[in-house]
């Protein structure tokens, strides 16, 4: 086989080479999305990233209904589920466990008052 | 409602006063915010030296109604006109280029948590933000805390792409309803564009936003820049009433 066509195979197995390193940190974002929503770990050596900060960066990057969330809890500083049900218009239940994936993925963090729950941002 | 760009010298500062005073003048109680951080202008305008800034705010100094000065008394608007001004200084510039992301969590909340300490104390009808161009922390957290965004943009090819961009990666993130205004038109580029209505329309189909408003280049505001406030003082001039229209379209998004 001539020089040419080697140069030419190597490049070709560099361009692979490229595109299966991003597929493969695509893969990995998506594992831990779906860890930090609470499913199976198909790759358990990628950890979830701790001292993510929910700046306005962080907050562009997240699914339109934890941005929701995690907006009204910004607004309001510490609060109970049933309180950012009403600034979101949503159910009680649904808003608790979008509150606790944002806990999950370390924007949001939580405390125990009494009998209550409340969620906050840390800053 | 926040006033974003996506470059500077697009007429945002000027907009944004002359579009609250003319809500103040409406009988609305209305509060500015200077979000320009970078570059402060509405002090210029009302030649303020408050008692505290909006920085202050953001560093746990103060309240942010502390921030806020009535300009309503002096320009006899039958409204309030609240105005929050962020600080000129080089010393506030500086210190405003080295903050953080940690820092940028808390201007955030502090933000939204002061848009909703405005709009409750002080029965704001109108909170409108002034803010710096282009993809800045602070200008994020603005547009994060607003329900409306109007884009201002002078509808060159820089401006066109980049407003694009924002649109896409910004606003509609954000899910907020946004809409366009066109100012500094020059005459020819709207006969160009086969009149104002025309040359409007192929705006918002390039970059997918409503039309608010379209206001062509005058020279004489150019001059005038920062020191007078058309919709108290020249009302019946052709931008006032440019002005007007973009307000009554705001008040029906």
């Amino acid at each position: 086989m001539s020089s040419k066509a080697d140069a030419a195979i190597i490049d070709l197995l560099r361009k692979l080479n490229r595109n299966v390193e991003i597929v493969s940190r695509k893969l990995d974002r998506l594992i831990e999305v779906e860890r930090s929503a609470g499913g199976h770990a198909l790759h358990p050596s990628v950890p979830v990233p701790e001292n993510l900060l929910l700046d306005v960066t962080t907050l562009l990057g997240l699914p339109d209904h934890l941005r929701k969330s995690a907006l009204a809890l910004a607004s309001l500083g510490e609060a109970t589920a049933t309180d950012l049900s009403k600034e979101t218009s949503r159910v009680r239940a649904v808003e608790s466990d979008y509150l606790n994936q944002l806990v999950a993925m370390s924007l949001v963090k939580k405390k125990r008052k009494g009998r209550d729950v409340y969620f906050y941002i840390e800053s | 409602m926040a006033f974003h760009s996506y470059k500077g010298g697009t007429g945002k500062t000027s907009l944004v006063v002359n579009l609250g005073a003319l809500f103040a003048k409406q009988g609305a109680n209305v509060c500015l915010l200077d979000y320009d951080f970078r570059a402060p202008s509405l002090n210029v305008l009302f030649k303020a030296k408050p008692q505290y800034w909006l920085n202050d705010y953001l560093e746990g100094r103060c309240e942010i109604v502390d921030t806020l000065v009535d300009q309503s008394t002096r320009y006899k608007l039958p409204g309030k006109l609240w105005v929050g001004f962020s600080n000129p200084s080089m010393e506030a510039l500086k210190d405003i280029m080295g903050k953080d992301r940690k820092w940028e969590v808390k201007a955030l909340t502090k933000t939204l948590s002061g848009k909703k300490a405005i709009v409750d104390e002080k029965q704001v009808d109108y909170l409108i933000y002034d803010t710096s161009p282009g993809a800045q922390y602070s200008s994020i957290n603005a547009l994060a805390g607003a329900d409306l965004v109007s884009l201002v943009m002078k509808a060159d090819e820089f401006d066109l792409e980049g407003t694009k961009e924002l649109s896409k990666g910004v606003y509609e993130a954000l899910g907020r309803k946004s809409g366009i205004v066109l100012n500094k038109i020059p005459l020819e580029q709207i006969a160009a564009g086969g009149g104002a209505e025309s040359f409007g329309k192929q705006i918002e189909s390039d970059v997918g936003l409503p039309l608010v408003g379209l206001i062509p280049c005058m020279c004489e505001l150019m001059a005038m820049g920062g020191k007078a406030i058309y919709t108290i003082e020249k009302p019946d001039h052709t931008f006032s009433k440019s002005i007007g229209q973009i307000a009554e379209k705001l008040k029906k998004m």
